[in-house]
């Protein structure tokens, strides 16, 4: 009862409580308008900020209210703002809001006022408006201070393709403002008198530093302006991803955005917010974080990146199996054992990825850079794999990389290691061939093995064993060992049958015996020779197939053959083998090569089949033939070349072709008309045959001019073009003449030579030698008189009183020179006084000069030239008609004047011989030997310098010489 | 190209006269002809206005024309020429370490590294230009205290009026540069008028510099009035 007693009378008062409460609300309206309104602003932001409280609620009363607030610019009634604001509204609580303009806060008066209502369900009989708040005025331009002009906003940061409102306020009237973007004159709309307003749409980006915005009075120096920094859109996270490597971290990754492209880079932000767990961490780096897995086994992860800047926020999401992300470490301890000629075993380790993770590891085996054999294998911890079918004495590399087996991320990096393998025995014979001559009895066999190719060798190989067995006498067996790298080696052996074994050796072991066989038969029979054309692909030989037991064939040949080392090639060929194409890259065009097809028997012994020959590709002749003409009559010529080497051209000759000029219009039978290279026009004569190396012209005029020029010719051409060489056929009636004019010609030839035989005896007869006065017979009278005073004299001792002598005047010697040589000159030298002072008798010779040319002419006889008139002159005769005149006056005359016993001989000298038929020009009387006699000098004058006008006479002492 | 010749003229200029190495040339004529060429080559707007116009985009008809040297800032030619020579030297080293000064605030609002090397070149210059006035300064008689080699480092220099617009800023900016390439011919011309004159007058009188007492109150004086508007002297 008492329970129940108290029960009731709380509820009582309860109800009263509750009774009084409404009673006051309904009784007087509750006044829950907001108060103490006070705005603030931001002219960065261009924001007004609004600050306000709500007085009248109850204490810990909480009410669900609207706030209606109105903006307006310039003037109270132009509200260009309404919004209605809900919140929970506390007593005495601030409430905030703000409110970003679109046009700068500087550029007009903005005024705000509010009013509430409750908006709480509770009490539904609240809603209604309070009354308004009075009008809060914003008004900045009354603290811009006395600048006559600013432009706002100043400094903004937009993206580009943001619409950005400018003004600019004026404070003056008069002046006229004009505003530019970049330099180009901006149109706004007048806001009041004073202030004019720019709506910019789509800014675009055009520098880091800004776009320069600024107005100008019209008057005055007055410029003011803004700088609108206009960033590049701020681009969101790319490529974000998260990944483990340990099940400890997860590490974050994405592409930033590109820069927002301004001087002032806008700082940017990246933080990373897990919503599972509720975590968020601010990212250090602007393309990756670090995250700590939680230790609770967290499997699923949600994450959501944000970028944020000064103007925009981005985020990008992310949901994920943390195990599904694993990412493996390398694997480590990673070895290469048991490597063998063919296998070898690789062994790693892995970090462990959880208790029950298995790996998948990747294993890959690179043999000469490329991927030869590629394995997978599952693994816990340590991984071993073999590698099998591996060559011997090889290197390879082995790696490996590992992936989670169950939900396959990402693989690991790869782990590499190298090895060797060993090496083996090498697997294949070397492929040997031979080359023998016979020198002096011996037979020289040159063998030639090819190198093994590494696959054949199986290592490096050392030397080679060459194993001679002579057949004769199988027991006589000679090793050769030849150190590698040789490929080849000369034996010289007798005539006995040999079988050559070659071995190739390595480290390891030796090769299979490759085996040839020499016979003591050359067998060599001659085989005719083939030719083949070539192709670019090479040549193509076939050969007969040969009946009997044939073990294969070889072809051979010679890369280079002009040269003496004309290195040798060979090509092994199967028993069925008839073709095949030879190809090298040696092969040049316009080389002759020659291909011998050998069989080998099956002892071994190679025998040649057929001889083939051919170009590659055939050039046009490299030279013409030396070409000789011979048999030239009036009607034909012979023409030969027999020196000219067919075989040394680049092609094979086919033919040659002449070419024949003539004045005729028309081409002699056998020939057909032509037009050489310089457009002249020829006849051309075609030999098909290019053995024939003569070729006679024929059908030719007489006494005709004509030019010929040869050139061989191949299938590609004829050879270069030449010079062409002149030939006159001669006259018809030109050989009678030649009968007639040989023998005369042969008749003077006779009767010279008989002149010539009998020329001795002619000079007998024409002109007898000179005596020699030392020879004379006077010496020998002189002597016998015994007189010592008689001897003969010196020129010293013969000083001539008087000297005769001949003038020869200027023209007269020129007279000389220019008429007939044939008539030769003397002088004489003649004594004029009877008495001297000399040492008695004497006779003096003397020729004071000799004219060399006068002497060389064709004269044959000499002619005294008399003394004239003129003691003191030398004188030449012109002519032999004078000679007689001249013996008739003075030179006899002088004669008879000479005294007995005084007598002095005056002697001629002989220049030459004379003619035959001047022998009547010799003096009648001819001097005779005197007691003392003297022959002087003669003294020659070359024609040059016989030249004087006169010769004067040289005194005693200059005679001497 | 250019901005290696330049480079090249540059250090080629500033270490022809060795004070930056500690020691001064000692002969008057060369010193002379050096600090010509040097204030030669650094009034070429190339140097810096130019490029400076053209990375802030000044480079605007109408709005070009606004970037002139505002009177004042920089001391006129007459009023370098009425100085001694060395009282010019003190002027034209103060003026110089503002300059560098104000470069150093001007080096924010350029972008490129490019262009930003041009203007470590220019600052480079500067330095030496004033070790090379120091060493002039020295070989007047009666040397002066102040013109003191510029430090390596950048030095304590009175902060300009921070403007908040960078507008104004960068217009300032421009007009103070252009300013800054007319100082620098004035002054190559002062410096040429040196040369010109050997007999080294009354107006550029070295001697003056002897009658410390009564010249150093009249330098102070003329000094305070020449300082470019709001800057102390040091």
């Amino acid at each position: 009862m008492a329970l129940f007693s108290a029960f009731q009378t709380t509820f009582l008062l309860a109800l009263l409580s509750l009774k009084t409460y409404q009673s006051e609300v309904l009784s007087e309206p509750l006044s829950l308008a907001p108060e103490s309104l006070e705005v603030s602003i931001d002219s960065a932001r261009q924001c007004l900020h609004l600050k306000w409280s709500v007085h009248n609620l109850a204490y810990h009363q909480e009410l669900k209210m609207v706030f209606q607030i109105e903006i307006s610019r310039i003037k109270t009634s132009n509200v260009i703002w309404v919004e209605n604001y809900s919140t929970t509204v506390k007593r005495n609580q601030v409430l905030r809001w703000s409110w970003e303009s679109k046009l700068p806060l500087e550029c007009a008066k903005h005024s705000v006022r509010m009013r509430g209502a409750v908006d709480d369900a509770q009490v539904p009989e609240l809603r209604f408006w309070s009354n308004w708040t009075s009008w809060e005025e914003v008004d900045v331009q009354s603290s811009l201070g006395h600048d006559p002009l600013f432009v706002f906003p100043k400094d903004k940061l937009v993206e580009e393709g943001s619409n950005v409102t400018i003004c600019y306020v004026s404070r003056s009237h008069q002046n006229n403002i004009s505003c530019y973007l970049e330099g180009v004159r901006m149109h706004g709309e007048q806001l009041d008198p004073n202030v004019c307003v720019f709506h910019l749409k789509n800014v675009p980006f055009i520098r880091e530093t800004g776009t320069n915005i600024y107005c100008k009075a019209d008057q005055g120096d007055v410029i003011k302006g803004i700088v609108l920094f206009v960033s590049k859109v701020f681009e969101e996270p790319k490529d974000f991803s998260c990944e483990t490597r340990d099940l400890k971290t997860l590490n974050c990754t994405w592409a930033p955005g590109s820069d927002a492209g301004l001087l002032t880079q806008l700082s940017q932000s990246y933080t990373l917010f897990e919503s599972f767990s509720g975590k968020k961490t601010l990212c250090k780096y602007k393309s990756w974080c670090n995250w700590q897995v939680s230790p609770d086994s967290q499997e699923m992860y949600n994450f959501t990146l944000t970028a944020e800047n000064y103007l925009r926020k981005r985020s990008v999401h992310l949901l994920f199996n943390l195990t599904h992300r694993v990412h493996p470490m390398a694997p480590f301890n990673v070895f290469v054992k048991n490597v063998s000629a063919t296998n070898a075993t690789m062994t790693w380790k892995v970090h462990s990825i959880g208790n029950y993770s298995t790996l998948l590891c990747q294993i890959e085996l690179y043999g000469e850079g490329k991927v030869i054999q590629k394995q997978n294998v599952s693994v816990k911890v340590n991984g071993k794999h073999l590698m099998k079918k591996l060559e011997p004495s090889t290197e390879y590399a082995a790696q490996v990389r590992c992936a989670n087996a169950n939900h396959f991320w990402k693989w690991s990096e790869w782990t590499r290691r190298n090895f060797t393998t060993a090496e083996a025995a090498p697997s294949e014979a070397p492929d040997v061939w031979r080359n023998v001559k016979s020198v002096q009895g011996h037979c020289v066999v040159t063998l030639f093995w090819k190198p093994l190719s590494k696959l054949q060798a199986n290592g490096k190989i050392l030397f080679y064993n060459v194993v001679l067995e002579n057949l004769d006498r199988p027991s006589t067996l000679k090793l050769l060992s030849i150190p590698a790298p040789a490929n080849g080696t000369e034996l010289t052996l007798d005539r006995c049958s040999y079988q050559i074994h070659v071995t190739a050796n390595n480290s390891v072991g030796t090769s299979p015996a490759s085996v040839i066989a020499v016979s003591g038969d050359p067998g060599n029979k001659e085989v005719e020779e083939e030719r083949v054309k070539g192709t670019e692909d090479g040549f193509c030989l076939s050969w007969k197939p040969q009946p009997g037991d044939v073990t294969g064939y070889v072809v051979e040949w010679c890369e280079r053959p002009g040269d003496p080392l004309c290195d040798l090639q060979w090509k092994n060929l199967g028993p069925n083998t008839t073709s095949t194409v030879v190809s090298s890259d040696a092969f040049r065009p316009g080389v002759r090569y020659n291909f011998r097809i050998y069989g080998i028997s099956t002892e071994r012994i190679p025998y040649l089949l057929e001889k083939k020959t051919g170009y590659s590709q055939e050039l046009v002749p490299s030279d013409n033939p030396q070409v000789l003409m011979s048999n030239l009559t009036s009607y034909s010529f012979t023409l030969s070349w027999k020196d000219y080497a067919a075989e040394s051209q680049p092609g094979f000759v086919q033919g040659y072709s002449l070419y024949l000029k003539s004045k005729a219009a028309r081409c002699l039978p056998g020939s057909e008309k032509a037009v050489l290279s310089d457009d002249s026009i020829c006849c051309k004569y075609k030999i098909d045959n290019p053995k024939q190396k003569t070729f006679v012209v024929e059908n030719l005029q007489p006494a005709s001019f004509y030019e010929f020029f040869l050139t061989p010719y191949t299938s590609v051409g004829e050879g270069p073009q030449g010079a062409f060489t002149k030939v006159t056929t001669p006259d018809e009636y030109s050989h009678i003449l030649i009968r007639i004019i040989l023998p005369m010609i042969f008749s003077i030839l006779l009767i010279m030579i008989l002149c010539y035989l009998k020329s001795q005896w002619m000079k007998e007869k024409c002109y007898p030698d000179i005596p020699d006065p030392y020879k004379s017979s006077v010496l020998s009278l002189i002597k016998s008189k015994e007189n010592p005073r008689l001897t003969i004299m010196n020129v010293k001792d013969c000083i001539p009183d008087a000297i005769e002598v001949i003038n020869k005047q200027e023209g007269t010697r020129k007279s000389l020179t220019e008429t007939e040589p044939t008539k030769p000159t003397y002088l004489y030298l003649l004594p004029t006084e009877k008495s001297h002072s000399g040492p008695g008798p004497c006779i003096c010779f003397e020729n004071f000069t000799y004219n060399q040319a006068a002497s060389d002419s064709v004269s044959c006889g000499h002619v005294p030239v008399t003394p004239k008139a003129q003691p003191s002159q030398l004188g030449l005769l012109t002519s032999s008609e004078n000679v007689p005149k001249a013996l008739g006056k003075n030179y006899v005359n002088s004669l008879g004047e000479i005294p007995a016993g005084e007598t002095n001989l005056n002697y001629v000298s002989q220049l030459a011989s004379p003619m035959c038929g001047d022998k009547s020009s010799l003096p009648t009387n001819p001097p005779e030997p005197a007691l003392c006699s003297e022959y002087k000098t003669q003294m020659a004058i070359p024609m040059g310098l016989a030249s004087p006008p006169s010769i004067t006479l040289l005194d005693e002492g200059e005679h001497d010489h | 190209m250019l901005a290696l010749c330049d480079l090249g003229l540059v250090l080629g200029l500033l270490f022809l006269s060795t004070p930056a190495m500690g020691s001064c040339l000692d002969n008057y004529q060369e010193l002379l002809g050096q600090l010509q060429k040097q204030a030669d080559f650094m009034q070429h707007t190339s140097m810096l206005l130019d490029p400076y116009i053209s990375i802030q985009g000044l480079d605007k008809d109408g709005l070009k024309e606004h970037c002139r040297e505002r009177p004042g800032v920089f001391p006129s030619k007459d009023a370098l020429q009425r100085l001694s020579r060395q009282e010019f030297l003190q002027i034209l080293n103060t003026t110089l370490g503002h300059v560098l000064h104000r470069l150093r605030t001007l080096q924010k609002d350029i972008p490129k590294a490019q262009d930003l090397e041009k203007l470590n070149i220019a600052k480079l210059n500067i330095r030496g230009f004033k070790n090379n006035i120091h060493c002039m300064a020295q070989l007047l008689p009666g040397s002066l205290e102040k013109t003191e080699p510029t430090p390596t480092g950048p030095g304590a220099s009175p902060s300009p009026t921070p403007i908040s617009d960078a507008f104004q800023r960068r217009l300032e900016g421009c007009r103070f540069l252009h300013g800054y390439h007319r100082f620098m011919h004035s002054v190559g011309q002062v410096f040429r008028e040196w040369g010109q004159s050997p007999s080294r007058s009354r107006r550029h009188s070295p001697r003056r510099g002897l009658r410390k007492g009564t010249h150093r109150t009249h330098l102070s004086s003329r000094n305070k009035r020449l300082m470019p508007r709001g800057w102390l002297p040091r």
